[in-house]
């Protein structure tokens, strides 16, 4: 009995332990502690390293887990601890053997940078916490302790003792939730939704003027996601093709903006709100015409045929042949600001414009989906040999999705390109398509909060916390492993809209009218 | 001609060297209700795919009203009012029972996209009558209050009826029907036959039925063919069929029609 358990613990130790070991080795320790150090309000500089406490902070907190998953569901509450506390010694163990070869490296100044680029003295001096020598003993210690406090921690969550107070508090609270809305007029009840999206409204309309270019900045980027996100959720989550080369549309839009309104290379000077539209409909062409020979193609295969479009038109952009006609690598600079009512745009302007297009694309978004259209394309998704044997023309509307979804893509670019005043291929690479696509499964197919919380998640969160800029597909593989595991569908599943009583209500109004109508004529 | 609302004129089909369906003719009656019978792996849904527009027969003719229609696309062949249901049932499972008769509707609807996004009048009273109709199916199959469930959260049996129901959105004039009681209790089973006649003769809607419940088979179709190898075997009235050697030896194997002879006549000595 007792040995199994410390197999088992001991074993789960070992594994965080390696973990540990692999977070050093990319100098992640580091990062993290930067993170907390700037969570907890003291800045680092870029370049130089966070404090040594922030450094014992992130141990603490990995100590912590590794007790806290060392429990397991049986055995008693001392077993239980036992097991945090064979964990924590193990990883202890583990990760103080390895500290001794960081600290030999250490005295004996090898530097080994050229095999393991990110081990620098700077780095293990900190992950040695500043202490040399002692720091190893100390993280023995360390992790037995936290492995103790772990366990000792989920078994007081688990007990009957907590869940017992929290209950009384969830109630407590719900009861006082209940006697103020009781208190509240009926009207509060009724309008209270139309409320919260005046509050909103406002909330939008004052922001971008308030909190500064940086802010606007960051806030576009999540908007034009949004607007991106709701473009590939009509391919993929609607009709369901898996259509990774977005970024291709992204950039038919962007260019078109770029190139009608940038002195060099052709001088056109269109003006921005036309070659929007240009740019639009320039995308719904490259959707129409990568459309046609993919209509036969399923799942992988269409996955692979979309993500080559969006590489051959980045490539494309960037060869010697188009130089002359899109800039080339070099990209198309100066691109001229849109004005509206003569006044020219600023940062607060865009922000507006963002929202504007975001609310439009959403409106439109719901329209579509709640419609004959939007059904087809559903159904198509859900099974395309039934929803042919039903009656819907396939190829028509996964056209047609492609056509509606490009639409949506070049609209963001066009904008994309006219707020940067710059556009190059380096903007439409892979990343982004990928970046949409995490946005839309991350946040939750076919919901729009999903899809805006997501934007906020992959875009606006790495913008504000920019040390995780380095580590962004390391934490979009970690998150999309973690969603997949925890949320399979998304952060804010889509729900399906109830429609019979809608039916029902419609019936019955006009069984009611006809029967008006008949005792009128009579 | 025209008193067989469907033919197939010598329909084969061909999977590599296998032949699913071997120069089948068929000649279905308007209003009538019609069973395809035989072993496991006879072809009788092949047979069914091919009528519907899955699979294009390598030869013959499939007319319906007289006009061929084998090789035509599935969507166009649905609009002509030829449904069908599926052996393993096949909803649009992530969407509820309302949204499932809803896409069954789609053929009777006209409004695009356009019409959706600026909600124009065509849009308004199509969504409108949509609904209802949705309504009144789910209420005819008996799914009245289920309409807001998942379709792939219903017992099995209301799933079985929800896409009748989405089949009969279609408005056909020929219904498929593959299997329609696999799977189902005594109770169930004898819900749907009856239902199935009421489809024939309330919406005169005619019947093609794959079955392997010889109780429902006998009970409530006017004829009956066999397929055996992908080869029509018999095909006559319920009783001709009954007693047909041929039919017999393709279920029971060789010498199984005086197998059967012997249990009837032990039988009947029995009663008496």
């Amino acid at each position: 009995m007792n040995k199994d358990i410390i197999r088992a613990s001991s074993r789960k130790g070992l594994i965080f332990g390696i973990v540990m070991i692999f977070l050093v080795l990319i100098n992640f320790h580091i990062m993290a502690a930067t993170m907390i150090s700037k969570l907890l309000g003291t800045n680092v500089l870029r370049g130089s390293f966070p404090e040594v406490r922030f450094m014992i902070i992130f141990l603490v907190l990995y100590g912590l887990w590794v007790g806290w998953s060392a429990v397991s569901r049986e055995g008693t509450a001392t077993g239980k601890l036992f097991e945090g506390l064979i964990a924590g010694i193990t990883t202890g163990a583990l990760v103080a053997l390895f500290g001794l070869i960081l600290f030999y490296l250490l005295e004996t100044q090898t530097d080994v940078r050229r095999y393991l680029t990110n081990l620098s003295f700077p780095s293990i001096n900190i992950f040695l916490l500043g202490l040399n020598g002692v720091g190893i003993p100390v993280h023995l210690g360390l992790f037995t302790l936290t492995g103790l406090v772990g366990a000792s921690l989920k078994v007081g969550i688990r007990s009957q003792l907590f869940t017992r107070t929290v209950q009384n508090i969830k109630s407590f609270v719900n009861n006082l939730k209940l006697r103020i809305t009781s208190l509240l007029p009926a009207y509060v009840h009724k309008y209270g939704k139309y409320f919260f999206y005046l509050v909103m409204l406002f909330l939008l309309f004052l922001l971008p003027s308030r909190w500064g270019a940086y802010n606007n900045f960051v806030f576009g980027m999540v908007g034009l996601y949004v607007i991106l996100g709701i473009g590939l959720n009509i391919m993929l989550g609607l009709s369901g093709q898996f259509m990774i080369g977005i970024a291709a549309l992204f950039a038919m839009g962007a260019y078109s903006v770029a190139l009608l309104n940038s002195p060099i290379p052709h001088g056109v000077m269109l003006g921005f709100w036309p070659s929007l539209v240009v740019g639009m409909l320039v995308a719904v062409l490259g959707g129409l015409l990568l459309g046609l020979p993919i209509m036969r193609l399923r799942g992988d295969y269409l996955a692979i045929v979309t993500l080559a479009f969006g590489e051959i038109i980045r490539i494309l952009l960037n060869s010697d042949l188009l130089t002359d006609f899109t800039g080339g690598p070099r990209g198309i600079q100066n691109i001229q600001q849109p004005t509206f009512l003569a006044r020219p745009f600023n940062d607060v302007s865009y922000a507006y414009l963002i929202i504007i297009a975001m609310a439009v694309s959403i409106f439109l978004y719901y329209r579509l989906e709640n419609s004959r259209t939007g059904r087809a394309w559903l159904s198509i998704k859900e099974d395309t040999l039934v929803a042919r044997a039903t009656g819907v023309d396939v190829q028509k509307y996964k056209l047609l999705a492609l056509c509606v979804g490009a639409a949506f893509a070049g609209l963001a670019g066009g904008i994309f390109a006219a707020r940067n005043q710059f556009t190059g291929p380096n903007d439409h690479t892979l990343m982004v398509s990928i970046n949409v696509l995490s946005v839309v499964i991350v946040g939750g197919m076919n919901s729009i909060p999903g899809i805006i919380l997501g934007s906020f998640a992959l875009r606006g969160l790495p913008e504000l916390l920019r040390e995780l800029e380095t580590y962004r597909l390391l934490v979009f593989g970690a998150l999309l492993v973690f969603m997949m595991i925890v949320r399979p569908e998304g952060l804010w599943p889509s729900s399906r809209p109830d429609l019979e009583e809608k039916g029902s209500i419609g019936l019955q109004e006009n069984i009611e009218t006809e029967g008006k109508e008949g005792r009128g004529n009579g | 001609m025209a008193e067989f609302i469907i033919e197939a004129v010598k329909v084969s089909k061909n999977f590599g060297g296998l032949k699913a369906v071997n120069e089948v003719d068929l000649q279905i009656s308007k209003g009538s209700i019609y069973s395809i019978i035989g072993p496991n792996g006879a072809g009788k849904t092949t047979l069914f795919n091919c009528i519907s527009g899955f699979y294009t027969p390598e030869t013959g003719d499939i007319l319906y009203y007289g006009t061929p229609i084998q090789g035509m696309p599935t969507d166009f062949i649905a609009s002509q009012g030829i449904s069908r249901t599926y052996q393993n049932v096949r909803l649009f499972g992530s969407l509820t029972a309302m949204e499932n008769v809803l896409i069954g509707l789609h053929n009777k609807l006209q409004s695009n996209w356009l019409d959706a996004v600026v909600h124009s009048p065509r849009f308004a009273r199509e969504n409108t009558w949509s609904m209802q109709e949705a309504v009144r199916l789910l209420d005819f199959v008996g799914l009245k209050g289920y309409g807001d469930f998942l379709a792939s959260n219903l017992p099995y049996g209301l799933q079985r009826r929800l896409e009748i129901a989405r089949a009969l959105a279609n408005n056909p004039r020929l219904l498929l029907l593959d299997e329609p009681t696999a799977g189902m209790n005594i109770q169930e089973t004898t819900d749907i036959t009856q239902f199935v006649r009421r489809l024939r003769d309330e919406l005169e809607i005619t019947i093609i039925l794959i079955e392997h419940d010889m109780k429902v088979v006998m009970g409530i179709s006017d004829r009956i063919s066999v397929l055996d190898y992908g080869m029509k075997i018999a095909e006559g009235t319920p009783d001709e069929i009954q007693s047909n050697t041929r039919v017999i030896e393709a279920y029971l194997g060789p010498g199984g029609a005086a197998l059967a002879e012997k249990y009837r006549t032990q039988r009947q000595k029995n009663n008496a």
